[in-house]
């Protein structure tokens, strides 16, 4: 497997299916995350961007997340 | 409503992720026969109803706060955990559990469920909202879900009441009375170190053999071996632990993700085994396609505004109808019970007394129905999600965020849901700088008095031709309110409450019909919890306040040397040094200290008390008239000028001014450090604007009629 380029989260083009390779918030904040579907290994997908925050769809569930907090969501593209 | 008189029957728990269905459910379940009350020693709301089985069996349902997991941690969550481990005071151990569990997201809810079997809580599985799983080609095979799970499943659409008579009926076969272990598989070295602990914990501190290994879980993956409540466990669990800690961390683990990856890794495999999905069609589904609208950069915040005006409008001019009319029947009742007793003291207790003032505060029932149908309607429908995160960003200049919003838009109703919503919250210090500056928030029982005041002392001119001089004092005491509350909540994030990385981080429910049924419900529960208190408090408040207004009888004089005679009148001018400066004369000062109890005692008191001074034929002259046509002895002045009116609205405004919101502020910070906090910031304030606004005004020459 070769290593994919990695991005945070924020940058990740809209609708593009990203995996989510590393969380690097906080444990506590990173437990959330984890707890609402966005872990290791979870296919995400950006739904939209606005009022500095991010809509993405995990799961066939749509969590919203403020920008700074999807910068330490580190995603490489799925497949 | 209607109390059992039986022995308390067993209990069945409803648990779930937030936005699965649950209240449904509940609902569906209990019909309209539930109560809500508190769980002892906090505030989070208790829901519980009744539930009777066809085979005559009654039990009692409790729905407990929506949770993602068993180890949240903000306050409504780990009630949810702390009674379903039995660790509640006066609440047994359920005796069933039933997990709602939202069918799209199957994935997900199975790591909660794995936790609740892993409890060996007697569980049944209801997969709701089965018609919008396959709305979007997903396909779950509930018999296999059961067969792996070994607890009953049952497919539903509780909106429309499918699958509630097949729940019931497995409720009435009861779950299997014991649960196989679930194969969600831990590393070796972690599940040894697990096992060990659950061990010591069941020997050291006699737990049950669930929640021994629940604690055990949780002190693994806490980061640091020691934390601030060890005085719960002793001396040598603690060490033990520590040396865990220490074993696992050598061996690689990361020991705050390990369980969690352990069960996730098992929920996905599972979902994969008994769920599939047709080729997803490349359509994005109705609520992306309204998201992009309601959460546009422009559009979305343009209907946001849109959406609060509409809200604001049914409050303060469509309500006016029906309030007309609550006003005109208490007229009606009071001049019937004129009619038909002899004058006398128990005809004034119950006329002047009981009757003027509760039909003061009952009057403002319609603007709190709705309120609260407003606020259910935009939280059934899924909006509620969006205005938060619509309203993150300027939240968080202000030193909140878009979680503070939804508690502080519940504050114009009361704000005791209001600070109730912020258990929601999970990092502590947003949901203290929420709760402070929650009570702002011009509240429903704020509004009488400034219907009262402004309806006394604004004359209704129009401005500009189509804004009407009330409406817009009315406006700006609302703006004073948020004005107050963004410079307070600005200066404690940038002192006592400075910031951490603040984190936005909610789940968006789809759009959805809203269920009316339930908001409806919740508008009735809301609306009888306002009626009983004016029933109780308000009432007995109003008899006392008659009587201080009363008693002792003088013969001689007008009624208004009666009333300053009377044991109220000689309480306000006791503290005349104090409130003088801001323009107050007695009868205002007799409202505000029994106001203290509730803002909206204020009217209340005026109807006593100036029921009381005119105390002749009936009361066909209404409050309002009675006010205006007051004026000081000797001088002539008019006591309701329009600047004392203002100063008064300002005062109310800024002003705790409310017993029930210290109470619910301490149980929520657990001290009377921010409460006290926060009275002395909202008095200070409230003196100090209204003091400059007055002694200013009188300067400028604005203090005339």
């Amino acid at each position: 497997m070769t290593p994919a380029a990695t991005v945070p989260l924020s940058e990740a083009p809209l609708g593009r299916r990203v995996r989510i390779h590393r969380l690097s918030a906080s444990p506590e904040v990173s437990r959330r995350l984890r707890e609402l579907g966005l872990c290791e290994h979870a296919i995400v997908s950006c739904l939209l961007k606005g009022h500095g925050n991010i809509i993405c769809a995990v799961q066939n569930t749509r969590i919203g997340i403020d920008r700074g907090l999807a910068r330490t969501i580190v995603v490489s593209a799925a497949e | 409503m209607r109390e059992s008189s039986s022995t308390p029957a067993a209990t069945i728990a409803l648990v779930g992720n937030p936005n699965s269905g649950k209240t449904t459910v509940f609902n569906a379940l209990t019909g309209l026969r539930h109560r809500i009350g508190n769980y002892p020693g906090v505030t989070v709301e208790r829901r519980e109803g009744r539930l009777l089985l066809d085979d005559q069996r009654a039990w009692a349902i409790l729905d407990l706060p929506g949770t993602y997991s068993l180890l949240a941690n903000s306050p409504d969550e780990r009630i949810t955990t702390e009674i379903l481990l039995g660790q509640t005071p006066h609440t047994p151990r359920p005796a069933m559990t039933i997990c709602v569990v939202d069918a799209r997201a199957l994935e997900r809810s199975l790591y909660l469920v794995s936790q609740l079997i892993d409890q060996q809580l007697p569980l049944l599985l209801a997969l709701n909202m089965m018609d919008n799983a396959r709305r979007e080609g997903i396909r779950i095979n509930a018999r296999s879900l059961s067969h792996e799970l070994g607890i009953p499943v049952i497919p539903m659409v509780a909106s429309r009441g499918e699958g509630i008579r097949e729940l019931r009926q497995a409720l009435r076969n009861g779950p299997p009375p014991t649960l196989p272990p679930l194969e969600w598989r831990l590393p070796e070295p972690v599940r040894r170190e697990w096992e060990e602990l659950s061990a010591m914990l069941r020997e050291h501190h006699q737990l049950a053999p669930p929640v021994a290994s629940h604690e055990a879980m949780v002190l693994l993956s806490r980061p640091r071996p020691e934390s601030g409540d060890d005085r719960r466990f002793a001396p040598v669990i603690l060490q033990h632990l520590a040396k865990d800690h220490q074993k696992l961390d050598f061996l690689g683990y990361d020991r705050q993700v390990m369980m969690l990856e352990a069960r996730q890794e098992w929920s996905r495999a599972l979902a994969a085994r008994v769920s599939s999905r047709s080729a997803a069609g490349g359509t994005p589904s109705l609520s992306d396609r309204l998201d992009r609208v309601l959460t546009h950069r422009v559009w979305g915040f343009v209907i946001f505004l849109g959406v609060m005006g509409l809200l604001f409008q049914a409050i303060f001019s469509w309500a006016e109808i029906p309030m007309d009319l609550i006003g005109r029947l208490f007229d009606q009742v009071g001049h019937l019970i004129v009619g038909v007793m002899g004058p006398g003291d128990l005809r004034d207790l119950l006329v002047d007394g009981a009757l003027a003032g509760v039909a003061a505060v009952v009057m403002f029932l319609p603007q709190i129905v709705f309120l609260f149908l407003f606020l259910g309607l935009l939280e059934e429908t899924g909006y509620m999600a969006r205005a938060a995160f619509i309203m993150d960003r300027p939240m968080r200049r202000i030193g909140l965020n878009g979680k503070s919003f939804i508690p502080l838009l519940s504050s114009f109703a009361c704000a005791i849901p209001g600070i109730m919503a912020t258990r929601t919250m999970e990092n502590s210090r947003d949901r203290i700088a929420t709760m402070l500056v929650a009570p702002f928030m011009s509240c429903s029982a704020r509004l009488p008095v400034y219907a009262l005041l402004i309806g006394t002392t604004i004359p209704a001119i129009s401005v500009f031709g189509i804004l009407s001089l009330p409406a817009l004092t009315l406006f700006g005491m609302y703006l004073l309110g948020i004005g107050a509350a963004v410079l307070v909540s600005w200066i404690f994030s940038k002192t006592a409450l400075r910031r951490t990385t603040p984190v936005f981080l909610m789940e968006m429910p789809p759009y959805r019909l809203p269920s009316i049924r339930s908001v409806l419900a919740q508008t009735g529960e809301r609306a009888w919890v306002f009626l009983r208190r004016a029933g109780t408090v308000i009432l007995g408040a109003s008899i006392i306040l008659w009587f201080l207004a009363t008693y002792p009888k003088s013969d001689a004089g007008t009624p208004s040397e009666k009333l300053q005679q009377s044991f109220a009148g000689r309480a306000g001018r006791a503290i005349e040094p104090v409130i003088a400066p801001l323009g107050f004369d007695w009868k205002i000062r007799i409202g505000l200290i029994s106001s203290l109890l509730q803002r909206e005692m204020f009217v209340s008191t005026m109807g006593t008390i100036y029921n009381v001074q005119t105390n002749d034929d009936g009361g066909t002259v209404s409050l309002r008239e009675r006010m205006q046509n007051d004026t000081r002895a000797g001088t002539g002045e008019r006591l309701f000028t329009p600047l004392r009116g203002i100063c008064l609205m300002i005062y109310y405004v800024l002003a705790m001014q409310c017993l029930s919101t210290v109470a619910v502020m301490r149980r929520e910070t657990n001290g009377w450090k921010w409460p006290l906090i926060q009275i002395l910031l909202m008095t200070a304030l409230a003196y100090g604007v209204t003091f400059v606004v007055y002694q200013g005004a009188l300067r400028l020459g604005l203090g005339g009629p």
